[in-house]
């Protein structure tokens, strides 16, 4: 019972938004509707858990005072910080989603700078890795160090400098070379989903129920 | 023995001073901006011919889809198509895929609407057109006559009115965004009963003349990851709403098989796709100036260059210091 109504539940749903998206009936459309209804519904439990299952691994932390602990207020106070200055706090104490707000103030002045501080330190590391990865260590190395070379000049307004043929050569290879690479790609992910979407459908791939599934 | 030391010592160069190399040339060149030509493509030349093409009886949705993390790339495409669209007051519905998006996207209409910048638009909130709504007036020009009788005055340095409801709808964020986008080519009111402020959308002149994504004629999702693609699963393949991408520098190789295709009608990406559609801005007199991203095209110039001659003199290292034999033996071994 606990692996069959799930199983079935995925198989039967599953084949029915299949055959839904291909017949354009008005009954179609009346199960398609329903579909968007109920679905973020149920992620709306996921979200519930979520929560509470991060609140529980920290408050545990906390009490047990295991390595690091501190940084589990970092979690925590966040966590339940924002939604209530943004949903709870009243207005008139800078409460709400308002420009004047705390909730604003502390996603202006705290996350955004955090945030970007972050993501611009791969600049930094991606200088290093490029100083340390690309060698001409074989002729595959070399293509790709030349081609890097050339697509890094030919994105920045320095490269026309060169000439005319850097920044085409550049454009040459993303849209080609990188195109037809790409495209390999993803169309081996793409049958891949298939393969796998089908296989959890059907019931073959079960790994998804967790321990339920053995 | 000692050249070889040398060359050692190259190729084992500590990691902190390129990071010091690195934060020099960003802080120099941001302050001293040389202003280097930036050249469009034809990426970026076809969303902005589409965006051109449109006028007040067309809508286009754009997609804050994006962290504060990638704001310095994705923010300045957002904001370029943002004010191509007013100028050419073309409705825009503003969403976002991420939870963050929707703070971004407020952050990009207080900028684009900034009394502080010369060429910002002039904002009027909802509610504070509600009478011209509830007389029966939605059309612009003669919201903007009545507005403009009442003794409203268009600032100096501003470049037109945008009215809330009009002329912009910020709808924000919602989880499954994908669910979202399959519900909106039925109705977009299902999905966003209310805007970001709490408006009624229904009430909204620019809703009613676009109830669904079937009447909407462009989507630019300006992105930080692969939920991009929803728009192009869920949207341009069930209804065929034609879709541009903004995205980082990169995922920008990720997306060319998508624009040959024609699932895309072109791409901005990474800094370079902003500072391209600033350019054409100007150039078309849309704006007097070009933007941040633009300036920013300086200090991605010099840090390229750097990291090219990091590339070389770690090769010139390995080479001299004869350490390309040592790997051919270690292989070999």
């Amino acid at each position: 019972m606990k692996r069959t109504v799930p199983l079935m539940i995925v198989m039967v749903g599953g084949i029915l938004m299949i055959i839904q998206y291909f017949i354009p009936h008005q009954y179609s459309l009346i199960v398609f509707d329903n579909y968007l209804e109920w679905a973020p519904i149920v992620g709306a439990f996921a979200l519930i858990l979520g929560v509470g299952s991060l609140t529980r691994l920290h408050s545990h932390k906390i009490r047990r005072r295991a390595k690091n602990w501190q940084y589990s207020w970092a979690v925590l106070i966040p966590l339940f910080g924002m939604p209530f200055f943004a949903l709870i706090m009243p207005e008139s104490l800078g409460g709400g989603t308002d420009v004047h707000g705390v909730h604003d103030f502390l996603f202006m002045h705290v996350q955004v700078p955090i945030q970007a501080t972050m993501f611009s330190l791969l600049a930094f590391y991606i200088a290093s890795a490029a100083f340390r990865a690309f060698r001409a260590k074989s002729a595959l190395a070399t293509v790709l160090l030349l081609a890097a070379v050339v697509v890094m000049l030919g994105q920045v307004p320095i490269g026309a400098i060169f000439g005319r043929w850097l920044p085409e050569t550049g454009l040459w290879i993303l849209r080609y070379p990188n195109l037809a690479a790409k495209r390999a790609i993803m169309l081996g992910v793409g049958f891949g989903m298939l393969a796998t979407n089908l296989k959890i459908i059907f019931g073959v791939e079960r790994n998804w129920l967790g321990g339920a599934g053995k | 023995m000692g050249a070889v030391n040398i060359w050692e010592k190259m190729l084992n160069l500590d990691r902190r001073w390129i990071f010091l190399g690195i934060g020099i040339i960003s802080i120099v060149f941001f302050l001293v901006g040389f202003g280097m030509p930036v050249t469009t493509t034809k990426e970026v030349e076809n969303i902005f011919d589409f965006v051109n093409e449109l006028g007040p009886d067309d809508a286009i949705f754009i997609g804050f889809d994006f962290a504060p993390g990638t704001q310095a790339e994705n923010m300045p495409m957002a904001v370029a198509v943002l004010r191509h669209a007013f100028h050419n007051n073309i409705p825009v519905f503003m969403t976002a895929i991420v939870p963050l998006g929707q703070g971004m996207a407020v952050s990009a209409l207080n900028y684009v609407t900034d009394p502080a910048i010369d060429g910002h638009y002039e904002r009027v909130l909802f509610e504070d057109w509600a009478d011209y709504r509830e007389a029966g007036i939605t059309n612009r020009e003669d919201i903007i006559a009545a507005w403009e009788r009442d003794g409203n005055v268009l600032p100096e340095g501003a470049l037109g009115w945008v009215f809330e409801g009009r002329d912009y709808a910020l709808l924000g964020y919602l989880p499954l965004f994908h669910l979202v986008i399959l519900g909106m080519t039925n109705s977009i009111e299902t999905q966003f009963p209310v805007d970001y402020h709490g408006n009624p959308i229904g009430e909204m002149p620019m809703l009613k003349e676009h109830k669904s994504l079937r009447d909407v004629d462009l989507a630019v999702t300006n992105a930080a990851s692969g939920a991009c693609t929803y728009w192009i699963t869920y949207a341009r393949e069930k209804i065929g709403l034609p879709i541009a991408f903004g995205v980082t520098g990169v995922m920008a190789t990720d997306y060319y098989p998508y624009i040959q295709s024609g699932q895309i009608i072109g791409q901005m990406g990474g800094l370079r796709g902003a500072a391209e559609y600033e350019v054409l801005l100007q150039e078309n007199g849309i704006t007097a100036t070009t933007d941040k991203a633009f300036r920013g095209m300086d200090v991605q110039s010099a840090e390229h260059i750097f990291i090219i001659l990091l590339i070389v003199i770690g090769n010139i290292a390995y080479f001299a210091g004869g350490f390309h034999k040592k790997t051919r033996l270690k292989g070999r071994g």
